[in-house]
């Protein structure tokens, strides 16, 4: 019945399961409602528009940039590089239809600079990215619009009389993307007529993220603005401002570009001729009198404008002191003419006239160690360091300050604020950097402090090359806790298991008596009676018959007295409701029951709980005690002594019977039994005897010690010896003691 | 109490002297030297190596003279974060003294000018004069060259410096560089060698050469060679165009340094400079008792006890 009755349970679930299967198939699809819900968030077209950006509060965490210098100056977001394709991206990948707009002024007069618009893929590069560009370009004096996808085909529609578009002038530039068609006007606040630009894009860039960008001149932008845009504003941008539409982007764009390019080269040529020809390398003026300063001319690109302006050539770098000069950015070819003043390391250039040759591509770094730069070797010079970031500080002038250790030397990166600000606040101590800026060893600058600063120019020059090392102090710790934790875990579930296998072994002790008892012990009683029953019915004569009766009634009454010590042994009762010493009493009244054996017993100290383990074994080793002394002994008294201590129970069974010579080939009587079950808990196990006075057998069983907030790690430690130690070869007698 | 002492380089006349001296002042107070140094002066690197063993072994003083201006900077500031009285000789680092960081210097204003004074009488007023071995990891050889430029330029302006060459510590370089500027200026009538290597460079170009050059060379800081003579001739008998040496006195920067050291370890005041002046040498007084104590190589007062044996 039972395993039908199960299986049709099994298959008829409760309503506690019915409701778990409800919950779990609610939560799955609230899960998965939920995934989709931040997925359609996440990539919502429209998702932050409309966009504003906060220049003017000194913020542009969101913006990254790909080349540059970009710098928030007076809240304008600033770009001093004449680098190629500068860009400075924010927005979401999932932006389709919307339109930005800024204020956007030009910085150079061989260049251009603008807005990008959906755009994606984007990598450092001229024209490495995928996307939308409209920019003012000073050169050929236009709007243009193109498209980029690394590679270049753009539009043009020139201003409308010469010089429209000129550098140092603030202009307003929108860009609009619908759907396939693209259009981009730009107006100066002043009473330029607005100029406007559309192409039609039958493949064209569906979604991205707005950018900044210029081309071989740098830029300033403030006011960007990102909406979503409908065909409605599209019309109203082209139709207001007279735009005109172009459906087929040349390639020959690039060709114009080149020529136009090289007309700037041999306008720039004529002037660089205008200058004077007695030029020497910046090196050269540190042999220069520093008695009577010397009118010097050198020639490099610029590769810092502030706080100082420093210029390099091949040779080293000089610092220009107090320049006239115009507006110069990062990667201008310069050249300078003034008071030269050599310094013990590099030079500087006082009341220096500045005219710019070149607009170019800044140079890129050297790549030194802290030993070299440390040397003032490099003082005044663009190079790359590397090192392991130690502490983070903020300047009097609020510039942010890293400190930086690589291998015996020390130095100090400084940074702008503004954009630096997020990056510099995550910047974890410990992590290993890697540098870009200009190498200080002016006193001013280092403040004695290390042997160089290195400025940098923007936070694109900080590159985190890898995290703090993970084997930190407090992940160290960490893991010491959590390793105790765990050995808490494992050591609860293995004693748990353990009960668990005890309680087994118990419960099928207890089954293996009630069946000896309902089948063994009534067979007994019924042979028993049932010989009883013939003798009774023989006739006195039969005395050989009566005799065999006897004997054969004797044995049924000793298999009977034996079956009945056996069920008592197995029967422990509850040893979790009841203490070891009345499960003994109980158990060697039973055996000695009918008999004139008078069982004492005694307790001494506190009653306290005893391990099941522990408890199990001590009331083995007394049950076998108890029943060798009343099979072998012949007592009259039985005394059953329990004795509790702090860290100790001992368990003493004495008799008042014959005894036995110790040492007399009579470890037979179990007592090798109790002495293994004795070891399987670390416990120590006396016997004493002798022949006509008696025997005693005490157990001397360790209690693990009651665990409080403060002894538990004792208490772990110990456990953990003990398995290690003590338990390990007892396994085998543990195992052993519960099969037997 | 254990001091170390680390100069720009071991086993040149200039350093061991400093030896002596700082030797001589830690015997009567039973103070232990521990002497060591980079086998050349342009070996930053092993000096660093050496200045943070001296950090890292608890010394109670240090005494460094710097061979390279900023690269000791970290090295040093560690040694006075970890409390050691660091006593510069020398040449100053790009860091001021205060707290536990003192310097013993030679005056090199005064060497500059001294040079200056001596081309003046050299040159009577007009001529033409190479400033070679300008190396700005010395802090103290830009301030020579700047001092004597200056004291030129203000006191005789018909003394014009026509050639000014950087150097270095290795003596076939200054050596091309003296050859060099020889060629460029074949009327020159002076050169101030700024550093001993440039000294020795110089000396071996113009005794390289083949009918030999006019020139008179005015050095710093002799290395050794014992070139000046009553009748200007080299130990050899060959002529010589060493005019003058202008000496720092290495040995009284050892022994002050050490002084100063246990003087600040007592809690006595100590200056957070001394400058020490540097002595002209020339054929008319090299054979003074002043300038024969300070290029004596008897150190017995030092480290070595001389005495028969028994």
């Amino acid at each position: 019945m039972w395993p039908l009755a199960l299986g049709f349970n099994s298959m008829k679930p409760s309503p506690r399961h019915e409701w778990r299967v409800l919950f779990g198939s609610l939560a799955c699809l609230l899960m998965a409602l939920g995934f989709l819900a931040l997925r359609g968030y996440l990539r919502d077209p429209n998702r932050s528009l409309p966009y504003r950006d906060s220049f003017a509060r000194g913020k542009a965490d969101e913006w990254s940039a790909l080349g540059g210098t970009w710098e928030l100056v007076d809240g304008v977001m600033r770009n001093d590089s004449d680098e190629r394709g500068a860009k400075l991206l924010t927005g979401s990948p999932y932006w389709h239809n919307y339109a930005i707009e800024a204020d956007v002024k030009l910085l150079g007069t061989s260049g251009d600079a603008g807005l990008v618009i959906r755009s994606s893929d984007e990598e450092e590069g001229v024209n490495d990215y995928s996307g939308y560009y409209a920019g003012v370009r000073t050169i050929d004096n236009s709007l243009v619009l193109g498209r980029a996808a690394h590679g270049w085909q753009e539009t043009i529609k020139q201003g409308p009389a010469p010089g429209a578009i000129r550098p140092f002038q603030l202009y307003h530039l929108k860009l609009i993307a619908y759907d396939c068609q693209i259009a981009a006007a730009v107006a100066a606040s002043s009473s330029m007529v607005p100029i406007s630009l559309a192409i039609s894009d039958p493949a064209c860039a569906d979604s991205g993220r707005v950018g900044l960008r210029s081309y071989s001149s740098g830029g300033m932008w403030r006011n960007v603005v990102v909406r979503r845009a409908s065909h409605e504003d599209l019309i109203a941008m082209l139709g207001g401002s007279g735009g005109q539409s172009d459906s087929s982007p040349r390639n020959a764009a690039i060709l114009n570009a080149g020529s136009l390019a090289l007309e700037a080269q041999t306008e720039n040529q004529k002037a660089a001729a205008s200058f004077s020809s007695k030029t020497q390398s910046i090196r050269s003026l540190r042999l220069t009198s520093s008695a009577e300063p010397s009118i010097a001319t050198v020639r490099g690109g610029v590769v810092l404008t502030a706080p100082i302006l420093i210029v390099q050539d091949s040779t080293g770098g000089a610092y220009i002191a107090h320049p006239n000069s115009p507006l110069l950015k990062v990667g201008d070819e310069v050249e300078v003419i003034g008071q030269a003043h050599p310094g013990n390391f590099s030079s500087t250039i006082e009341h220096a006239t500045v005219k710019v040759l070149w607009a170019q591509t800044p140079m890129p770094p050297v790549s030194v160690t802290a030993s070299q730069a440390s040397t003032g070797k490099f003082d005044a010079q663009f190079v790359e360091v590397q090192g392991h970031l130690t502490g983070k500080e903020h300047g009097s002038d609020n510039s942010l300050i890293l400190n930086l250790d690589e291998g015996p030397q020390s130095f100090r990166a400084i940074l702008n604020p503004g954009r630096s600000d997020y990056l510099f606040n995550t910047l974890k101590l410990g992590s290993s950097l890697r540098v870009r800026g200009i190498c200080i060893v002016d006193q001013t600058v280092t403040q004695n402090l290390t042997p160089f600063v290195m400025l940098l120019r923007s936070n694109e020059d900080l590159e985190v090359l890898a995290g703090p090392p993970w084997w930190s102090t407090r992940h160290i710790i960490a893991i010491v806790f959590g390793s105790l934790l765990l050995a808490l875990v494992v050591n609860f579930v293995y004693h748990r298991i353990a009960h668990w296998r005890m309680q087994g072994v118990l419960e099928e002790r207890q089954r293996l008596a009630h069946e000896m008892h309902d089948t063994l012990a009534q067979s007994f009683a019924g042979i028993g009676f049932q010989l009883q029953a013939i003798r009774n019915r023989l006739p006195e004569e039969s005395s050989v018959v009566l005799q065999q009766l006897d004997m054969a009634s004797n044995l049924v009454r000793h298999s009977h007295e034996e079956a009945r010590r056996s069920i008592a042994t197995l029967r422990p009762e509850s040893l979790e409701s009841e203490d070891i010493l009345s499960a003994l009493d109980l158990c060697a009244r039973r055996m000695v029951e009918g008999g004139t054996v008078q069982v004492v017993s005694e307790r001494e100290g506190d009653q306290r709980h005893i391990p099941l383990r522990i408890a199990d074994t001590l009331y083995r080793i007394g049950q076998e005690a108890v029943a060798n002394a009343v099979r072998h002994a012949q007592p009259t008294i039985l005394t059953i002594r329990l004795r509790n201590s702090q860290n100790l129970a001992s368990l003493q069974i004495g008799d008042d019977g014959t005894g036995f010579q110790k040492g007399n080939g009579l470890l037979g009587f179990g007592i090798r039994g109790m002495q293994r079950r004795a070891q399987s808990i670390s416990a120590e196990f006396h016997i004493e005897s002798a022949p006509g006075a008696g025997t005693r057998i005490r157990i001397d069983a360790p209690l693990p010690p009651r665990v409080t907030l403060t002894t538990w790690p004792k208490a772990l430690w110990r456990h953990l010896k003990e398995q290690w130690t003590d338990v390990r070869p007892s396994k085998h007698a543990d195992s052993h003691s519960y099969r037997g | 109490m254990r001091i170390a002492v680390i100069p720009q380089t071991e086993g040149t006349i200039f350093w061991e002297a400093a030896h002596a001296g700082a030797e001589q002042a830690a015997a009567p107070h039973g103070i232990s030297i521990y002497w060591t140094a980079p086998t050349r002066e342009d070996d930053v690197e092993a000096q660093i190596t050496l200045v943070n063993r001296v950090v890292d072994r608890h010394y109670q003083g240090l005494v460094l003279a710097p061979d390279q201006a900023l690269s000791l900077i970290t090295p040093v500031r560690r040694a006075l974060a970890h409390g050691i009285p660091t006593v510069v000789i020398g040449s100053p680092l790009s860091i001021p003294p205060g707290g536990n960081l003192f310097y013993i210097l030679s005056d090199d204003e005064e060497g500059g000018r001294l040079a200056a004074e001596r081309a003046a009488a050299l040159l009577k007023g007009h001529g033409t004069v190479g400033l070679l071995g300008i190396n700005p990891d010395i802090l103290g050889i830009m301030t020579r060259a700047r001092a004597f430029e200056q004291f030129l330029a203000q006191n005789d302006p018909g003394i014009h410096i026509v050639e000014k060459r950087m150097g270095s510590f290795n003596a076939p370089h200054e050596q091309q560089m003296a050859e060099e500027t020889l060629r460029a200026n074949p009327n020159l009538n002076v050169i101030v060698a700024l550093m001993p290597t440039t000294v020795d460079g110089t000396l071996s170009a113009l005794n390289m050469a083949p009918e030999g050059h006019p020139v008179k060379v005015i050095g710093f800081d002799d290395t050794g060679l014992p070139p000046i003579d009553a009748a200007g001739t080299g130990p050899f008998g060959q002529k010589s165009s060493l005019d003058s040496i202008i000496q720092g006195d290495s040995r009284a920067m050892g022994q002050q340094a050490v002084e100063l050291i246990q003087a600040r370890l007592l809690g006595h005041p100590v200056p957070a400079i001394v400058l020490l002046h540097p002595k002209l040498i020339t054929r008319d007084n090299m054979n003074s008792p002043e300038v024969r104590v300070m290029l004596s190589q008897d150190w017995t007062c030092g480290r070595w006890r001389w005495g028969s044996i028994q």
